[in-house]
């Protein structure tokens, strides 16, 4: 495929659309927009013009010039990605839905909160909270990510256990399309089987499909009690083989997470505080939520017991704002320990169903052993994501691709041997495009590239990403 | 409780503070703020000072003491809870003052509560304001509370002496003038009065506060938009260039990548220096009230919508690690040529 | 041994809200912790706790009905029983009227050899109570502790102090107030929480603790709030944005030096 050039003509034209102020085209201001957080040069490339409109017309015309002059169009949220979806690789127009940031409605009778793409996940989860009511979308990166970019993601996060992924929370989406057109499908309606399921085709889509612009959540009745539990076990595979039991005994938590030792070292580094139990060979985190107080007691000292008779160090209980927001930062500081230990990694999305995770575990100790490389897990025990992220440390350049070849190689052979997948939450992106391609059959692929081509004949939205360029 | 003869307390006490034989300047912050209300009442201001030897009384008169009052013994040298309450109740029981405020310094906070206590009066703690109603003459005492977030004035209607404490800096030392004149009176007691059960074992400074952040007048202090421990170096090195102090955060302290020695702010510390450079920090309403009465506040910070611009004299929207190392070379250009 | 934990129950520091008409504090029941310095004091006396066996450890609060869930909290964290100040008698009270029921408290409890309560509370910040407890107890006060060591018939501490750091002896009974490098807050565990149901926790009033009316409340309370308002925020500010050219940085040397500040 062949792409043209930004010409200043184009900026100019961009200018126009947009006003002067929110058109970056010199290098200092533009840097932050090379780039993702997945943390290697490889998955950089500095954006030929980055614009941020305001509203889905001024959108709309950025897209018809793009599709005119064939440039690139890469939709952009906070940045906050980690499989180099937002990257514009290809060159090209970054379009940074940055000011498109306010809550339109929040409709407290029909449990709706209308929003644009660039407001924070946060933002949304406070707001609903504020008024009794529950944004279940929850991805670890939640205080700094924008909810347009959970859509493209479908993002999954640390509640998906109980309440799904991202796509289970849209019921509405306004989307530019890649010829310009701003159609909305779906809104307020709870039921609705019109047509095609567009919205569940546009979320995940990771921007090759179009522009969301204005988004209707679903939201929920804010459960009032909230536990969580911290239990350290002495090592990773009894600590997973819990796992199973605890999704069996009649409860569904919230929240099912568990950290490797490695991971535990990190998060205390991190901290700089002393965690309980941090000699431990995991920690299980497990959260319960619910209407009534003596319910969610109930549940934990079920579970809590359960993990107690099944190897569990101790069981701690938190059940207020001080406690909780302890364990969770543990959990939470995940790729922000792990880089401060090693600047550069390579964290990794699998998935697997859930009663092959102590399998794929013990494949990723073996992969790190062989390879003499350090692999922090950790992620989402309830739903089988795992986060394994490998560290370049003192390796050079060169060793370092060797390294993640080799083990990204082996480690997706084992995935895929279990029934699992590439990416349970970060999405495709630019980063793994090419083993998704490797992995999936011909068939499969030929149904991805007729819808490409049917919405987007140019191939100019955020070309690259999810499938390789033809 | 009995009821006390509120006409019988007159004039303004203030507790000095010394260190090493050596009156310290926040005693003459004292002395504005006491100046000043005794001013307001037309009464006489005097200082207590409690230790072994002091060196410099007389600057406390030059510095707008009437009195001073210097209880004198060994037991003295060094801050004990109970000692030190036992001397200052004497003298209010002696002197029957109607005000009596201290320095919201670990002192200060220590000793006035035990003398609240022993003489069962009101205290007020960590006062930014202290004026006098003109209609009662009451002492009105004005504090933040609640995470800073409201300031709530006092007062003390029924008893005597009206205490607080003020917070260190949050008034300039008073000037010396050597032609003022004034009283030295040196009080002894029986030493029966200071034996305790606590004993002193030492005093330890810290080293990791090159210049301590209280006395320093110029303070560089970053938030969480330094990104990193590694970041925060850009911070430490601009006060070591001025040598300045280095300030924090709240969330910075937290995160690690300094001690809490150097943590500004409602639960940290007060400062008000000459220059106040606010790095990569938001200005939350808990750190502005430990830093807002700084003469001059710059600030640098990506966000133009920041909080901190607010209080800032000198605001540059952008990224502190393209403005700081700018800033750092622009400064030892200065040093090169002075 | 005996030692007591003094507890505050605040508002999670998120859930302060002022009302920006009346300047009236918006206080939402349900995120209520403990205050994070008490925390500190539980999690310290826990450690002494578990490093000797002759140990009894009681948590006291002073607060409305609501703070038995705090005092719950400390059992479930390690203390062995709870006591609850509360009543319309104590509303209002300052800190000297604060003390004076504390203090009556632990006396009841009988002798004690250690107190330890956090520096300050993050709601009232006074950091007073403490130190008028002791002295309503007739026993030595340490502020502002960083470590604490507990010796054969009394402590030593630390005391962060300006500029550095104090290290004195102090015999028991004593009642220390602890700031945040004491140690790491810890969590109630599974069989704490299970014990916490069990506990009992008793409620007293002005009777229990023998302390006439006068003397709490409001009425005991030496101080009064005048009035109370919003602070006030505002310089002129000369705004530059960073452009990356020198010249913002030029302008600002400019300033401080016509300033002198430099």
């Amino acid at each position: 495929m062949q792409f043209n050039k930004v010409t200043d003509q184009i900026v100019e034209e961009l200018k126009a659309i947009v006003g002067q102020a929110n058109v970056l085209y010199d290098e200092e201001k533009m840097e932050m927009y090379s780039r993702d957080e997945v943390s290697d040069k490889l998955w950089e490339k500095m954006p030929e013009v980055v614009v941020k409109p305001e509203t889905a017309e001024q959108v709309s015309q950025i897209v018809k010039l793009a599709n005119r002059e064939l440039i690139p169009i890469v939709p952009r949220g906070a940045g906050t990605g980690l499989a180099a979806g937002a990257v514009p690789l290809n060159g090209g127009i970054v379009v940074s839905m940055e000011k498109m940031n306010k809550i339109l409605e929040l409709d407290t009778e029909n449990l709706f909160m209308v929003v644009q793409p660039g407001v924070t996940t946060g933002e949304v989860q406070k707001t609903a909270k504020a008024n009794g009511l529950l944004y279940a979308g929850d991805p670890c990166s939640a205080d700094s990510s924008f909810i347009g970019g959970n859509v493209a993601t479908n993002a999954g996060g640390n509640k998906a256990v109980k309440y799904g992924v991202t796509s289970r929370h849209i019921y509405g989406l306004e989307i530019v399309m890649p010829n310009g057109d701003i159609v909305t499908f779906g809104g307020k309606n709870v039921k609705d089987v019109t047509g095609y399921d567009i919205i569940h085709l546009m979320v995940g889509s990771e921007g090759t499909l179009g522009i969301v612009t204005k988004i209707w959540l679903k939201l929920m009745p804010l459960p009032k009690y909230v536990a969580d539990l911290l239990i350290p076990f002495a090592d990773m595979q009894t600590a997973i083989k819990v796992v199973p039991k605890i999704m069996t005994a009649g409860i569904i938590p919230t929240c099912l997470e568990f950290m490797d030792s490695l991971s535990i070292k990190s998060a205390e580094m991190y901290l700089n505080k002393k965690l309980p139990y941090s000699d431990a060979g995991a920690y299980i985190i497990c959260e319960i939520d619910g209407t009534s107080e003596t319910q969610v007691q109930d549940d934990y000292e079920t579970i809590g017991k359960l993990c107690l008779e099944n190897g569990a160090l101790e069981v701690f209980v938190a059940d207020n704002m001080s406690t909780q927001e302890r364990i969770w930062k543990a959990r939470k500081c995940y790729a922000e320990a792990i880089r401060m230990i090693s600047p550069v990694y390579c964290m990794e999305d699998i998935v697997v169903p859930v009663s092959n995770i102590p399998k794929c575990l013990e494949a990723i100790e073996r992969i790190a052993k062989k390879y003499n490389c350090k692999i922090p897990s950790c992620g989402h025990a309830g739903d089988g994501n795992i986060h394994a992220t490998v560290m370049r440390e003192g390796r050079s350049e060169e060793e370092w691709h060797e390294l993640k070849d080799n083990v990204l190689g082996e480690l997706y052979e084992e995935v895929y041997a279990l029934g699992g997948n590439l990416s349970g939450e970060h999405g495709i992106g630019a980063k793994r495009a090419e083993a998704m391609n490797k992995h999936m059959t011909d068939a499969q692929l030929s149904v991805l590239r007729a819808i490409k081509k049917a919405l987007d004949p140019n191939g100019i939205m955020n070309p690259g990403k999810v499938l390789v360029l033809e | 409780m009995s009821a006390i003869d509120i006409s019988s307390y007159k004039g303004v006490l203030v507790l000095g503070e010394q260190r090493e034989g050596k009156v310290r300047s926040v005693t003459f912050e004292l002395l504005t703020r006491g100046r000043a209300l005794a001013d307001a009442l037309g009464c006489q201001l005097s200082c207590v000072l409690l230790g072994d030897q002091i060196a410099n009384l007389e600057e406390v008169i030059h510095r707008g003491a009437d009195k001073v009052f210097f209880v004198q013994n060994p037991a003295l040298k060094n801050f004990l809870p109970r000692p030190y309450r036992n001397a200052i109740c004497q003298v209010i029981n002696e002197e029957k003052p109607e005000i009596v405020v201290a320095a919201a310094t670990t002192t200060g906070r220590t000793v006035m509560p035990l003398v609240a206590a022993q003489i069962n009066t009101g205290l007020t703690a960590d006062c930014t304001e202290l004026t006098i109603d003109p209609e009662t003459r009451l002492l009105l005492q004005t504090r933040p509370a609640i995470g800073g977030n409201i300031m709530a004035t006092i007062k003390t209607p029924n008893h005597r002496p009206q205490m607080a404490t003020v917070r260190p800096k949050s008034a300039k030392p008073a000037p010396a003038d050597p032609s003022r004149t004034g009283e030295i009176i040196i009080k002894e007691y029986d030493g029966a009065l200071f034996i305790t059960p606590e004993k002193f074992l030492e005093y330890i400074k810290d080293t990791t506060q090159e210049v301590s952040i209280e006395d320093a007048d110029i303070i560089v202090s970053g938030g969480k938009g330094m990104k990193s421990a590694e970041g925060f170096k850009l911070v430490e090195e601009l006060a070591r260039l001025l040598g300045a102090g280095v300030g924090a955060t709240r969330d910075v302290v937290e995160l690690g990548w300094t001690t809490y020695p150097h943590q500004i702010g409602l639960s940290g510390k007060t400062v008000s220096p000459k220059l106040y450079i606010a790095l990569g920090l938001s200005g939350k309403i808990q750190h502005m009230a430990g830093m807002q009465t700084s003469d001059i506040i710059v600030a640098v910070n990506k966000d133009p919508e920041a909080q901190i611009f607010k209080v800032a004299d000198f605001g540059i929207v952008g990224d502190v690690f393209e403005v700081v190392p700018m800033l750092i070379e622009a400064i030892k250009k200065i040093k090169a040529t002075a | 041994m005996n030692i007591v934990v003094l507890i505050k129950q605040v508002p999670g520091t998120d859930n302060v809200k002022m009302d920006p008409e009346t300047g009236v504090m918006i206080r939402s029941g349900k995120d209520t912790i403990i205050n994070p310095l008490d925390e500190n004091a539980l999690a310290e006396a826990v450690r002494i706790k578990n490093s000797r066996d002759d140990v009894k450890l009681t948590a006291i609060s002073m607060g409305p009905e609501s703070a038995m869930k705090a005092l719950k909290e400390a059992v479930a964290m390690g203390a062995d029983a709870g006591v609850l100040l509360s009543g319309r008698a104590f509303a209002g009270s300052d800190t000297i009227a604060t003390a004076k029921a504390l203090a009556a408290a632990i006396k009841k409890l009988g002798p004690v050899d250690l107190v330890i309560c956090g520096e300050r509370a993050t709601d009232g910040e006074t950091g007073q109570t403490g130190a008028m407890i002791a002295n309503n107890l007739d026993i030595p006060v340490q502020t502002y502790v960083s470590a604490l060591e507990v010796k054969e018939d009394g402590v030593v501490v630390k005391r962060t102090v300006e500029g550095g750091f104090e290290r004195v002896e102090v015999p028991f009974p004593v009642l220390v107030t602890v700031n945040k490098d004491i140690n790491e807050p810890g969590f109630p565990t599974l069989n704490g929480k299970l014990r916490a149901k069990q506990v009992t926790i008793p409620v007293w009033g002005p009777e229990e603790l023998g302390v006439d009316k006068s003397e709490l409340g409001l009425g005991g309370s030496p101080t009064r709030v005048v009035k109370v308002f919003s602070p006030k925020l505002s310089r002129d500010t000369i705004m530059k944005k960073a452009d990356g050219s020198t010249k913002p940085v030029d302008e600002l040397i400019k300033f401080l030096t016509e300033k002198e500040a430099l």
